[in-house]
C-alpha cells in the first residue's frame, strides 16, 4: 500500500519543504547534533554521520538534556537546522526549540510516517493545515533541481 | 486556557517586552498540552546556563530580556556553565569562551538569578518540598526533585524555564498533576547494588526500555544513599528522558507498591539483573584501549561526601605523570571541602576541584585537542554516555575507586571490572 498523506496535530504553525531524516530513535541535540555544522554526532546513533540541515527531521521524541531547545535555536540561527519536525509524542524540549527556532512541527501523526517515509523523500510539512505528505515526482523534481541551482549559485 | 487579569497583563504587554514573550511561550506551551490554566511556581532552575548550550543565539535572548528590563519574579538559580570562573585561563579555557559566558551570566544576574552555576541546587540549599510546584531544567536535577522530594515539575529548556522565571507561572500540565505523576513501568532490580555506580548502570540501562515512562523500582534497599540516587536520576535521564521514577519504600509517593502506581497495573514488567549491569558497561566503555589522560569524578557535581573519599584514597599518594585529576562540585561545597582538608589532600596529590563546569557543559573538545587528550575515565553514566559524541573522547566507565586508581597508575584497569561482574 502508498501512503503518501498524513494528518497530524500542529505543535508550532508554518510551513516547509525538504528532504526528510528519518530516525527511529529518540534524538537528544547535546552531544548528539553539531549544531555548527548541522552533523549528528551521537556515536552508535541510526543517524550518526548524517547532516539535519535544511531536512524534515522525522523521530519518535527527544530525549536528554535539556539544553536541547536553545540548541535548537542555534542550528537554525546558524542556518544548518532542520526545516521542520515531526515527532510521535511532542516532548516540551523539542517543542520549545521550535516555537522560538520558529519552524513549523507536528505530532500525533498517522499513520506513523517512520514506517511510510524514507530519508531522502521530498516531503511538505504544514503544520497549520496539520499535514504532512510527501511530494510527487513532479514537485519533487522541481524542489530538488532548485536546491542544486541554489548550490550552483552559492 | 483560563488566564487571571495578572496573566492576560502580561500577555497584552502591559508589563513590557519581556514578560510579554514569556507569557507567549506560555500560553502556546499550555495549549500544546490542554493545560486549564496557569499555576505558581515558587523556584525555578535555569538550564541554558552555559554558552556550550545557549550558544551566541541564546545568550543574545536573555541579553534583550535583561535590557528591555526583565526580572525575575521567582528564586532562580543558574545551572553549570562553561567554565570555572576563578581559574578559567589556568586550565586553559579560552578568552572568548570566558567573555561569552560573562556575557550570559551577567544578563542572568541583572535579571535577578543567583549565578551558583551548579547541576545539583538540591545539596546547596534549593530544597523543594513534597507536592512543591517549581520549573526546573537540567535533566538530572528534575529526575531527582520530582522523584527524591516529591517536588512538581516539567522537564523545562532553557527558554521555559526563562519564561517561567520572567512570569512566576507555568502551565499547569505534565508532572504538575496528581494523575501523571502515578508510575508505568515496574523494574524489579533483581541483582545487589553496590557504590554509585551500579546505580548509574541500573539507569542507564532502564532508560533505554522506559522512553519518557514512569519506572517504580522494588528490590533497592532502604539505606540507598543520596549520592547513589543522584547517579540514578543522572542516567536514567541520559539514555531516555524519564523526569519521575519511584522507589518502593524510599520515596515520598510510593509508600507502598499500590500507592506508587495509583492502583493502576504496570503497563510492563523489567527484570534487572547482572547482566543488566554487563550491558550498561559494555555501552559506556567507548574506548580501544586509548590510553586515559583525565580522570572526571563529580557527574552530576560532586557531594561533600564523595569528596571525603576521594581524598581518603588519595591521603599520601600522588596521580601519575600526565594523568589529570577533575572532581567537579558546586563553590559551596569546594568551600566546604577546604575546611575540612579535603581539598588539600587532592591537591597534594594533584589533583583539583574545579566548580562552576563540567566537562560536559564546557568546551572539552577544544581543551582536549590543545592538551593532546586521549581518553576520559568516569565513575558516571551520564558523562560516559556524552563525552564520546560531544567531544569525541573515548571513555573508560567505572566505579570510583577504579578511577581514583587510573589517576594513580596512570593507566586503565577495565579487565578487573569485567572481572567483578563476570564472578
Amino acid at each position: 500500500m502508498k501512503v503518501d498523506h498524513f494528518k497530524g496535530r500542529k505543535i508550532v504553525g508554518g510551513k516547509a519543504r525538504g528532504q526528510a531524516l528519518v530516525s527511529p530513535e529518540p534524538i537528544c541535540f547535546l552531544g548528539g547534533v553539531d549544531v555548527k555544522t548541522g552533523w549528528v554526532t551521537e556515536v552508535g546513533h541510526c543517524l550518526e554521520g548524517k547532516n539535519i540541515a535544511g531536512k524534515v527531521l522525522v523521530f519518535p521524541i527527544g530525549k536528554g538534556s535539556t539544553g536541547g531547545s536553545y540548541l535548537i535555536f542555534e542550528s537554525v540561527e546558524n542556518g544548518v537546522g532542520p526545516c521542520a519536525i515531526v515527532n510521535r509524542t511532542v516532548e516540551q524540549v523539542t517543542a520549545i526549540g521550535c516555537i522560538i527556532a520558529e519552524i513549523p512541527m507536528l505530532d500525533q501523526v498517522e499513520p506513523d510516517p517512520i514506517d511510510f517515509i524514507h530519508d531522502g523523500d521530498w516531503v511538505e510539512v504544514d503544520a497549520d493545515a496539520g499535514t504532512l505528505r510527501i511530494l510527487s515526482n513532479d514537485e519533487a523534481r522541481e524542489l530538488s533541481e532548485s536546491a542544486l541551482h541554489g548550490a550552483a549559485a552559492r | 486556557m483560563i488566564l487571571t487579569d495578572q496573566e492576560k497583563k502580561m500577555l497584552d504587554g502591559e508589563e513590557g517586552y519581556p514578560a510579554q514573550k514569556a507569557m507567549q511561550i506560555l500560553v502556546r506551551l499550555g495549549e500544546i498540552y490542554d493545560a486549564d490554566r496557569m499555576i505558581p511556581v515558587s523556584k525555578v532552575h535555569m538550564p541554558g546556563s552555559s554558552v556550550v548550550v545557549a550558544g551566541e543565539a541564546g545568550t543574545r535572548l536573555v541579553e534583550k530580556m535583561a535590557a528591555q528590563g526583565g526580572h525575575f519574579k521567582v528564586f532562580t538559580t543558574l545551572n553549570t556553565g562553561a567554565i570555572d570562573m576563578g581559574s578559567w585561563s589556568e586550565i586553559g579555557y579560552s578568552r572568548e569562551t570566558h567573555d561569552l559566558q560573562q556575557r550570559l551570566t551577567r544578563a542572568y544576574e541583572k535579571l535577578g538569578a543567583l549565578a551558583c552555576h551548579t547541576c545539583t541546587p538540591y545539596l546547596i540549599g534549593s530544597v523543594p518540598r513534597l507536592g512543591e510546584h517549581i520549573a526546573w531544567g537540567e535533566s538530572s536535577a528534575i529526575a531527582f526533585v520530582n522523584s527524591v522530594f516529591g517536588a512538581r515539575t516539567n522537564r523545562e529548556g532553557g527558554p521555559s524555564a526563562l519564561a517561567a522565571a520572567l512570569t512566576g507561572v507555568v502551565p499547569n500540565y505534565g508532572f504538575h498533576r496528581q494523575e501523571n505523576r502515578y508510575g508505568q513501568i515496574h523494574v524489579k532490580v533483581a541483582t545487589a547494588l553496590s557504590g554509585t555506580v551500579d546505580y548509574g548502570s541500573l539507569g542507564y540501562w532502564v532508560g533505554r526500555r522506559t522512553d519518557s515512562k514512569i519506572p517504580v523500582f522494588t528490590g533497592i534497599p532502604k539505606d540507598v544513599t543520596t549520592d547513589q540516587l543522584k547517579m540514578l536520576s543522572a542516567a536514567l535521564a541520559s539514555s531516555g528522558s524519564v523526569a519521575l521514577y519511584h522507589i518502593v519504600g524510599v520515596t515520598p509517593e510510593a509508600a507502598d507498591f499500590e500507592t506508587a502506581f495509583g492502583g493502576h497495573q504496570p503497563v510492563e514488567v523489567l527484570t534487572f539483573e547482572r547482566s543488566g549491569l554487563r550491558e550498561s558497561e559494555g555501552l559506556l566503555n567507548k574506548h580501544q584501549n586509548q590510553p586515559v589522560s583525565i580522570v572526571v569524578i563529580g557527574c552530576p557535581h560532586a557531594s561533600i561526601q564523595e569528596i571525603e573519599s576521594i581524598a581518603k584514597q588519595l591521603d599520601g599518594k600522588k596521580i601519575h605523570d600526565g594523568m589529570e585529576l577533575w572532581i567537579t562540585a558546586a563553590q559551596p561545597v569546594k568551600a566546604y571541602a577546604e575546611r575540612c582538608g579535603f581539598e588539600q589532600t587532592i591537591l597534594a596529590a594533584g589533583g583539583r576541584i574545579v566548580t562552576d563546569t563540567c566537562p560536559i557543559l564546557s568546551p572539552m573538545g577544544y581543551l582536549a585537542k590543545a592538551r593532546n587528550m586521549h581518553a576520559l575515565a568516569t565513575n558516571s553514566a551520564k558523562l560516559a554516555h556524552y563525552a564520546p559524541g560531544q567531544w569525541g573522547m573515548p571513555t573508560y566507565y567505572g566505579s570510583l575507586e577504579m578511577c581514583i586508581q587510573i589517576a594513580i597508575d596512570g593507566a586503565a584497569r577495565t579487565v578487573s571490572l569485567g572481572e567483578r561482574h563476570e564472578g
